[in-house]
Order: structure tokens, then sequence, then C-alpha cells
């Protein structure tokens, strides 16, 4: 939730970009109230991806048992690779199940 | 019921939620930090007080988990602002 987007200062956390997960959400909703639920889903959903993505990513990459408190250049570097491949998984599942979904209409 | 509201209105509401979220998960972090940091720091149960292996430990737990969360955030924003791109892209 820090870094890049908001300022990498502040110790609160910070909303990174918001993705649009969801196809086709674009001009849907001219309604002000169904705008405010679609933005708080979105918001909720791109958080609950963040606590994930952290989650899986410490469990992947923090393996020592905290000898320093900088992070490694191998932890770092891993870090950089499991958001990359989160992604991409993100991606790929996505695709797929629009596919499968397609096929079973 | 909204429509009545401008758009100022729903500004702060959009204001009030992402300040309540951000407090909500700053909550989540938190816990979710100090349940890690006692998990892999503190095994040794022959007295109630924390050694000093253990309290340096879980400062260094800290600081570490914290420095993992700020890149990993960073990360995250590129490739959430990369995946809004494409699928600008795909959309025109």
């Amino acid at each position: 939730m820090f870094g890049g987007v908001f300022g990498g200062g502040s110790q609160k956390p910070a909303q990174p970009a918001a993705p649009t997960g969801m196809p086709g959400m674009g001009q849907m909703q001219a309604d002000p109230n169904a705008q405010l639920a679609a933005a708080e889903q979105e918001m909720e959903m791109v958080t609950d991806m963040f606590a994930r993505l952290n989650d899986l990513c410490y469990k992947k990459c923090l393996i020592q048992r905290y000898n320093d408190e900088e992070l490694t250049k191998a932890e770092s570097v891993c870090a950089d690779r499991c958001v990359a491949k989160f992604f991409q998984i993100n991606r790929e599942v996505s695709d797929k199940l629009a596919k499968y979904s397609q096929a079973n209409q | 019921m909204f429509n009545n509201y401008g758009a100022s209105y729903q500004e702060q509401r959009m204001q009030q939620l992402m300040e309540q979220k951000q407090m909500k998960d700053f909550m989540r972090m938190f816990s979710n930090l100090v349940g890690r940091c006692f998990d892999d720091c503190v095994d040794d149960f022959t007295s109630n007080k924390l050694n000093e292996r253990e309290i340096s430990c879980a400062n260094r737990c800290t600081l570490k988990n914290m420095k993992f969360n700020e890149r990993v955030g960073q990360r995250f924003a590129e490739e959430s602002a990369k995946m809004m791109e494409d699928q600008a892209k795909m959309a025109r």
C-alpha cells in the first residue's frame, strides 16, 4: 500500500492505483448511488488483492529469520518478480475464466 | 435520493470511504505484522519477558517487513497502471 503512487513518505498506507479488474465497467452507471457502490467494491477488491499479494510474496521471498533490517538484494529482486508473476497469473486466470464462461453460455 | 446532491457530495463520500479503507487496511497490516514477528521471533517460553535477542529480532522484523511492503506496493502500483493501460487499449 506504500510507495510510488501517493508518495512513499507517510506511515499510513496509501491506496495504489485501482485497476478496473472487471471488463465493461466503464460507462454503465449514470446513477451516482450505484457509482459509489461500484467504486467501493472496486476499492475493496484492490485492497484485498494487495493484501493477498503481500502475504504470498512474503511467504515466497522472505525466508530468513531477520538477520538484518535491510532487504537483501535477493529479497528485493524476488519481490519484484513475485509481483510481476502475480499479475501475469491474474491475467491468465481471468482470460481462461472468460473463455470458459463464454463457452458455457 | 442521492441525485439531489452535487458532485462535491460524491467527492466527499469517496474521500470518506478512502480514509475509512486506509484506516482499516492499516489496522489489518499492523495486526498481521505483529502476528508474523511473534511467530518468527518468539519461541522461548522459559520466561514471560522478551529477551534481548527476541526484541532485536522483532525490531528487525518490523523494519524488514515494512520495507518489503513498500517495495511490493511500488511494483503493485506499476503493474496496476500497466493493466489499466492495457484494458484502455483493448476498449478502444
